[in-house]
């Protein structure tokens, strides 16, 4: 196997585990800033538009990081090793 | 594709060297866009009813200078058209990279958030308001605040005034970076035809450009009122002075 199809591949391997790692650390996030708001409004309906302020707020907050991280694997798979271009090579007739 | 990722324009200027001419021009034109709406706003005000227009605008300000001054309080009067602005220029931005000007061949388009240039000195504008503003409030107590609650935490606060502009800065950036990224990755794999057998995969995703579109509208606004909200947050606690 050549040096350039195992980089590649790596940064393929990489490029998975950093979107894989990100999704999961937000979506638990996500789901505690959800669930607390839910319970928040339930205990205090009146104060609704208040914590729904609150509640963008930490989910636009949160959904940073994966976007972040998101950039950075693409960043890496795209510019630092080009991987699409010789996989849609190999794929296009 | 011909369009590439942080790919731009560059001007090259008598004093300020190289500069990325599409983010300027784009710039130019999301301020056009805003001045010319308030101003349509503010027209409406010649009238002596009230119209649809005014009543629409005025909500969406009340709801950002109640949040001001539910947050600063009375002392937060003041800096209400500052973040109703800084609102709606970002909005704007931030919305004016789904206008197809660099698709048509026209040297602007894109989002000028997709570009440090732009985000960074808009987090250095915050930053600077709430020392500037923190100075004149407080005198040289202002300082005070770099050693709560206690003197030995001196480090870490300084790094957190570091990373307060950076992380604005970066989270803006990146959002709509990604945005205009996927957008890109999906055109490319729609061009590229990938067949497996009879299958052509590539058509099978042409419909997902659609929704990434929808998903840009909704990062755009979130991101916006992130950012305006943090700035509320953190010159609120640069003039607090409960130390």
């Amino acid at each position: 196997m050549s040096s350039e199809a195992l980089v590649a591949a790596f940064t393929l391997l990489s490029f998975g585990i950093i979107v894989a790692a990100v999704a999961f650390g937000s979506a638990i996030g996500d789901g505690i800033v959800a669930s607390k708001a839910v319970e928040a409004i339930a205990r205090q309906p009146e104060a609704r538009p208040n914590i729904f302020t609150f509640l963008f707020l930490g989910v636009g907050v949160l959904e940073a990081f994966p976007i972040i991280g998101l950039g950075l694997a693409f960043y890496m798979l795209l510019v630092v090793v080009g991987v699409p271009n010789g996989l849609m090579q190999h794929f296009a007739h | 594709m011909h369009e590439q990722l942080g790919e731009h324009t560059i001007w090259q200027l008598p004093v300020l060297g190289s500069v990325h001419g599409d983010t300027i021009v784009t710039t130019w034109l999301v301020m056009a866009v805003s001045l010319a709406f308030f101003a349509w706003i503010g027209a409406s005000y010649r009238s002596a009813y009230v119209t649809r227009r005014q009543t629409v605008v005025e909500g969406a300000v009340n709801y950002i200078a109640d949040l001001a001054t539910s947050t600063l309080g009375e002392k937060g009067e003041p800096f209400v058209p500052f973040f109703i602005a800084l609102f709606v220029f970002i909005f704007l931005m931030n919305q004016f990279g789904i206008l197809p000007f660099k698709a048509l061949g026209l040297p602007f388009g894109g989002s000028p958030t997709a570009d440090l240039n732009t985000t960074v000195p808009l987090a250095l504008v915050v930053f600077f308001l709430t020392w500037i503003v923190g100075f004149r409030e407080l005198g040289f107590k202002a300082l005070g605040h770099l050693v709560q609650p206690f003197w030995w935490l001196l480090p870490i606060n300084l790094i957190e005034q570091v990373t307060r502009p950076a992380t604005l800065a970066a989270r803006l950036f990146f959002n709509i970076l990604v945005g205009e990224l996927l957008f890109i990755i999906i055109a490319n794999i729609v061009e590229a035809h990938v067949t497996v057998g009879p299958v052509n995969l590539s058509l099978s995703v042409a419909i997902v450009p659609f929704f990434i579109q929808f998903f840009n509208l909704f990062v755009g606004t979130v991101q916006a009122f992130v950012f305006t909200l943090l700035a509320i947050v953190y010159l609120s606690l640069a003039i607090a002075d409960d130390h």
